[in-house]
């Protein structure tokens, strides 16, 4: 009689942990039952969170914005606001907004950005900015913050006139200085009032004070910024310097190579809870006959 | 009422809507691992519970041990107690793929919104008179600086749409509605770099206007905001209320 009470309890236990066990691992009750949070981007749900950098199957088209290979490349669209954070001020900015593509080969990293701008003109630029090491750092230009110690920014920076990027750092209105050490490309190429630029670089560099470093599966920030440096009668271009197109803080990541071994683990979690189940009710069924 | 383990059953699920829908009906919602905790609380009391005699445990254990063992099932209940038996490992495959999957989502990131201010912010009053005089030239500041990323009060400025976090909507119940003047005026002074590193000072855009406008300044502002939101800025008296 005891022993048996003392066989029942057991089981029930058994039975009672391993539904527990389940209900918490199954993916639905991360949904359900995780602590409410913000979210995170409310208002801007239907538009682009996150820039992904695809591992791309052959060499990254990094010399050429128009390649077919660009076409297959998902893209984020993020929308792009005047200048109006800081002094001087933008109150209409030409770029509305710039689709993103991304792609590495595990080496390379080639970040493709598209947008409209009417006019074609030797002041036009475009840059991607980038928080550099562990410290946060604010997306203009990594201007001060009262309570929080910031990092520096990294900025690419594309100028028509030159054909070429520039690798910049800057920790604050003032301090935008060009590195010493220069690790990245652009090419633009202008068509039918769309610009096509595409920057280049290799994922890790070895100057880690100044220079992003893109590791594989980690997410980290990005921003934008262009320039439409039509010339107005004044002589000076419509934009430059501050007066320009901006995003704020967006996420990125370069996609790691596919891990299978999660699956495995999936698999094996399934064939011990199958064995164990039999084990269960073979126990169950002895416990009844007798 | 038939059987103890329907009895316990219902037990568990009322208990589970009580603290996810009832409650916060009339509190704030609790945490999930508090809810967590009353839900294991419910059911070990339940298992003191139905194994204190052997014959309450019988009572508890016959359905599920006859429904597991299969003993004497025809019809639906035998194919539903195969699926179960078959979908069971299948859901832990699934949890245990689930748990271990890196996820590919973007990081989500909990920004508190209203942080606590610096003392020197706390307890402040507005020192000018609430006169139509200084609304209109708080307005006046208010839509040549504020307007392209606040909008009409509605946080839907021309230069709204490039910042994430977005401008505050002012109409909205929950930005200047729940705050007093001198939190705005902490705010307005040191901007998105002013906020502590729970509100995440990195991502906004909120100019520190302490460069460009004066203490009186601001406090117009802050005036014509509320007139222009159509709410009022809560007070001392309020706060301790609550508390
Ligand atoms: C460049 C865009 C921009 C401009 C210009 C701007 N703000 Fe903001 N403001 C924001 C953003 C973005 C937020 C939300 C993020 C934050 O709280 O820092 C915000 C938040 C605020 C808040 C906090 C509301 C809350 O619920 O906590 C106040 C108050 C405010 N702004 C007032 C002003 C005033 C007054 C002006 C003009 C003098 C102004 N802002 C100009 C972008 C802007």
């Amino acid at each position: 009689m005891v022993r048996d009470m003392v066989r029942r309890g057991f089981l029930l236990t058994v039975l009672v942990v391993v539904s527990a066990v389940v209900w918490a691992s199954a993916p639905w009750s991360g949904s359900v039952l995780a602590d409410e949070e913000e979210p995170a981007q409310e208002a801007r749900q239907e538009e682009a969170v996150a820039v992904r950098l695809y591992l791309a199957e052959g060499t990254v088209p990094a010399e050429d914005p128009t390649a077919a290979a660009w076409a297959e490349v998902p893209v984020s669209e993020f929308r792009l606001s005047p200048q109006v954070h800081w002094p001087d001020r933008l109150l209409d900015a030409t770029v509305k907004s710039v689709k993103v593509r991304g792609l590495h080969d595990g080496e390379r990293v080639a970040i493709l950005l598209e947008y409209q701008d009417p006019t074609e003109d030797a002041a036009d630029a475009a840059a991607l900015e980038f928080m550099v090491g562990d410290k946060k750092a604010h997306f203009a230009h990594g201007q001060e913050m009262l309570q929080v110690e910031g990092g520096p920014v990294n900025i690419w920076y594309w100028t028509h006139a030159s054909g070429k990027a520039v690798d910049m750092s800057a920790k604050g209105f003032g301090t935008l200085k060009t590195q010493t050490h220069q690790d990245v490309a652009a090419k633009g190429v202008w068509q039918d009032g769309t610009w096509r630029v595409v920057f280049s670089r290799s994922l890790e560099t070895s100057s880690k004070e100044q220079d992003v470093q893109i590791l594989l599966g980690e997410w980290s920030n990005v921003a934008f910024a262009m320039w439409d440096g039509k010339m107005l009668e004044s002589g000076e271009p419509k934009e430059k310097g501050s007066q320009k197109a901006v995003s704020s803080w967006w996420s990125l990541r370069a996609e790691p190579p596919a891990d299978y071994s999660v699956v495995l683990y999936g698999f094996l979690g399934l064939v011990i809870a199958a064995l164990f189940e039999l084990a269960f009710v073979k126990k169950l069924k002895k416990g009844q006959e007798a | 009422m038939k059987g103890p383990l329907l009895k316990s059953a219902l037990v568990v699920i009322g208990v589970i809507v009580f603290l996810y829908w009832v409650l916060p009906l009339f509190t704030a919602p609790l945490p999930a691992s508090l809810i967590w905790l009353y839900i294991a609380l419910t059911v070990s009391s339940i298992l003191i519970f139905v194994t204190m005699s052997a014959s309450s445990l019988e009572a508890f254990m016959g359905p599920i041990t006859r429904f597991l063992t299969g003993e004497g099932q025809v019809g639906i209940v035998r194919t539903v107690r195969i699926v179960f038996l078959v979908l069971v490992p299948f859901l832990v495959g699934w949890g245990t793929y689930a748990t271990l999957a890196p996820s590919d989502e973007p990081p989500t990131e909990n920004r508190t919104i209203h942080p606590a201010p610096p003392g020197e912010f706390v307890g402040l009053s507005n020192p000018l008179p609430n006169t139509p005089e200084n609304i209109t030239a708080g307005q006046g500041r208010y839509f040549s600086l504020c307007f392209p990323c606040h909008g009409v009060f509605d946080g839907k400025g021309p230069a709204a749409v490039g910042f994430n976090p977005p401008p505050a909507d002012f109409k909205d119940s929950g930005t200047i509605a729940q705050l007093q003047e001198s939190f705005l005026f902490w705010r307005i002074k040191t901007g998105g770099v002013g906020l502590p590193v729970e509100g995440m000072p990195w991502k906004s855009a909120m100019p520190r206007w302490e460069f460009e406008l004066s203490d009186e300044e601001i406090w117009k502002i802050i005036m014509g905001e509320y007139a222009g939101s159509g709410h009022k800025p809560r007070t001392w008296e309020e706060e301790e209320e609550e508390e």
